[in-house]
């Protein structure tokens, strides 16, 4: 398949290439226009090539997407005011559909979050899976999830107006190389780690099982108009996530527990206070806004039935070891193939030193 | 007020989030439609409002709508044209600064407002923010004696990371005749211009200290002398930290008013003879921590440096309502307009 990657130089994105590329799909990344070619994650290979637009603006969006079989989209802006990330997750989100309408390219495989389920709908320890309710665009949850949520209605819209194809995947934590912490465990202070709560479930996935997932969507006739949660088997409590975290820590951290329910009331002490002094207007740390905090740190259970049935993926490595592989020097990082597949060498070295 | 005049609102930046807070809040008027070339921002922001559609063209919005006010909040380069077009559909409009690009632009405007019996007004926030009043009133008092300098300063650190500085996706300001500074411009000239009488004569330096090809100018620093007052309008990309400031020095005292963590300090010439500038010093640094104190307040409960935005939307209204000649009046736009024209002679002359 001809595969367009967003976000390609992203955390995901990087790691979505070459599954690809690695599952013999050609792949168009796509790469923001003054991004140096110096900075890429990959060198030239067989298989793979640039094209360069902002998905902040409709120009050269439509020659993008032309002649391509599917479009993963893993773009979103994480940071910024909310401005900002509507810009860089709806209105670019908006940009590209508009373009694969008039390219009448229809297939779509969408990186969602979790971020966009109403957890504080859900019970204590209840299983949160593809069915459970979202978020309302006006909820008090920050602009990540707002403009994911909205994001998400895009594709549906596309879905129904134009006839897309649509495959919408939500991964939970994703976690990799350079990027293990999750706020579901709490806040970091320095040295000093703040857990919130001890034996919540992290919903949590490795990047190259979440980068294989999303490739196996675009590949699977199965998934479309499907929504599926990305999460792996091994789900681990914040308690044992944290203290494998620890033991790599390069300085051994001060972990300092406050149990989940005091943290509940503490967050509802704080609302109740806002209101009482300030009408309500006062700014709130987002741990202490209830909303917040359950999508952060609620126990919760985790379901991933739909996606070994849809995808028939089964993670390739277990916490131990993709724990490892995260704290491991790439050079040392030997990629398995997922299949048995031969790789050309050349693209065996283009993928795996940078990552 | 009665709810009887309907609004409309074409643009939906990040300026957009207090129009559209003042007129969810005040209810000075019913908001009847909201319109942005994408359609998942305009329907975003008329989902506030329970009785607005969304439009991604104008002309059709006015056509359907046929609003009596239009706030038009686009990038200055569209405002001429969208401008007039809401003028000639009937509507009032309350447009972002700057109104157009040009003098001329402005005054061909300004007739077509007249044209069509409608009120043009430029938004002139910063001239109702609460500092600034306190210094008008100052003035008023008599208690600087005669003004004698005016200076605006603006320090915006727009070369970081921001938005003004994306190398991917270039900003539109940089297309201004200023580039990004013509942004701002207006505010440092309306500001000036409350306290000059008249404009005589306009120097001014445009740089590039940067080198920065994106932009192409990060500093301004400009003289208006007028009779025996002179105004210094000062922008740097460089200096910081970030700042806001009109500083008024007269021949009774001084006043400076700090736009962006509110506060106004002064001092004066007073009957307490050789024992004056240590009473002006301790006065001074009363006025800093109560300000300190106000200002921590200020930012627990999320207020921006806007609130003469809302002052001027609400008096403006109050206006519309009662068939007033709005709080900016023609005069205001046009010694703005003229002196911003001036000021781009200068441009090439360094």
């Amino acid at each position: 398949m001809k595969l367009l990657v967003t976000g390609a130089t992203g955390f995901l994105g990087r790691h979505v290439v070459v599954e690809a590329l690695r599952r013999g799909h050609h792949v168009r990344a796509m790469v923001r226009p003054d991004t140096s070619e110096d900075a890429l994650p990959w060198r030239p290979t067989a298989g793979l090539t640039f094209v360069r637009a902002d998905l902040r603006s409709p120009r050269g969006l439509r020659e993008a997407v032309r002649g391509v079989d599917a479009v993963l989209h893993l773009a979103a802006a994480k940071t910024g005011d909310f401005y900002t990330q509507f810009r860089g997750t709806v209105n670019a989100t908006e940009n590209l559909l508009n373009a694969m309408a008039v390219e009448s390219n229809r297939r779509l495989v969408q990186v969602s979050s979790f971020s966009v389920y109403d957890n504080e709908k859900l019970r204590c320890g209840s299983t949160l899976t593809e069915d459970s309710q979202l978020i309302d665009i006006y909820a008090d949850r920050d602009a990540y999830a707002i403009t994911k949520l909205l994001q998400d209605q895009l594709a549906r819209e596309f879905a129904e107006e134009h006839g897309g194809l649509v495959t919408i995947l939500r991964p939970g934590v994703i976690y990799g190389r350079g990027n293990s912490w999750t706020a579901r465990l709490g806040v970091q202070w320095g040295h000093r780690w703040i857990r919130i709560g001890a034996n919540a479930p992290l919903p949590l996935i490795y990047v190259e099982h979440c980068a294989e997932a999303v490739v196996l969507a675009a590949e699977k006739p199965a998934s479309i108009g499907q929504t599926i949660n990305l999460v792996d088997d091994d789900q681990p409590t914040q308690r044992r996530y944290m203290r494998a975290l620890a033991a790599h820590a390069p300085e051994r951290p001060t972990i300092i527990p406050i149990n989940w329910s005091c943290m509940r009331l503490l967050a509802r002490l704080a609302i109740l206070t806002n209101i009482l002094l300030f009408a309500g207007r006062a700014r709130l740390p987002g741990i202490l806004i209830p909303a917040r905090l359950h999508a952060r740190c609620k126990p919760l259970r985790y379901d991933n039935q739909r996606m070994k049935s849809l995808l028939a993926i089964q993670p390739r490595y277990d916490l131990q070891t993709a724990l490892a592989r995260c704290f491991t020097t790439p050079e040392s990082v030997v990629t398995p193939l997922a299949d048995g597949h031969t790789v050309d060498k050349e693209v065996q070295d283009a993928c795996a030193s940078p990552i | 007020m009665s709810a009887t005049l309907t609004t409309a609102v074409i643009g939906t930046g990040a300026i957009s989030q207090e129009h559209l807070d003042f007129l969810s809040r005040e209810r000075v008027s019913h908001i009847v439609g909201v319109c942005d070339l994408s359609r998942a921002s305009a329907r975003y922001a008329a989902s506030r409002f329970p009785d607005a559609r969304a439009f991604t063209n104008h002309h059709e919005m006015l056509d359907t709508l046929r609003p009596d006010v239009v706030h038009v909040l686009t990038p200055p380069q569209t405002h001429a044209a969208i401008c007039r077009d809401c003028l000639e559909a009937g509507a009032h409009v309350f447009v972002e600064k700057p109104v157009a690009l040009t003098y001329e632009d402005f005054q061909k405007l300004w007739t077509t407002a007249e044209r069509y019996d409608r009120r043009l007004i430029e938004d002139h926030n910063y001239r109702f923010n609460t500092p600034v009043q306190t210094l008008e009133q100052l003035v008023a008092e008599g208690q600087l004696g005669e003004i004698r300098e005016v200076e605006v300063r603006m320090a915006l650190a727009l070369h970081r990371g921001n938005r003004y500085n994306d190398p991917h996706l270039p900003h539109p300001s940089h297309q201004l005749p200023a580039g990004v500074i013509h942004e701002f411009l207006p505010h440092l000239a309306y500001l000036a211009l409350r306290f000059l009488p008249r404009v005589d004569r306009v120097v001014a330096a445009w740089r590039n200290e940067s080198g920065n090809p994106a932009f192409q100018y990060d500093d301004l620093d400009a003289l208006v002398f007028s009779s025996n007052i002179h105004a210094r309008l000062r922008f740097s990309c460089h200096t910081q930290p970030d700042c806001f400031t009109v500083t008024l020095r007269g021949t009774e005292g001084w006043a400076q008013a700090d736009l962006f963590h509110p506060c106004v300090q002064t001092s004066w010439t007073c009957k307490a003879g050789p024992f004056s500038p240590l009473l002006n010093q301790m006065l001074g640094g009363a006025v800093l921590l109560s300000a300190g104190v106000a200002n921590l307040r200020r930012k627990i409960l999320q207020e921006t440096p806007y609130e003469g935005m809302h002052r001027l939307l609400r008096m403006t209204y109050e206006c519309l309502h009662r068939g007033e000649e709005p709080p900016i009046t023609f005069d205001d736009m046009d010694r703005t307009s003229r002196l911003i024209d001036s000021l781009l002679d200068e441009a090439n002359r360094l």
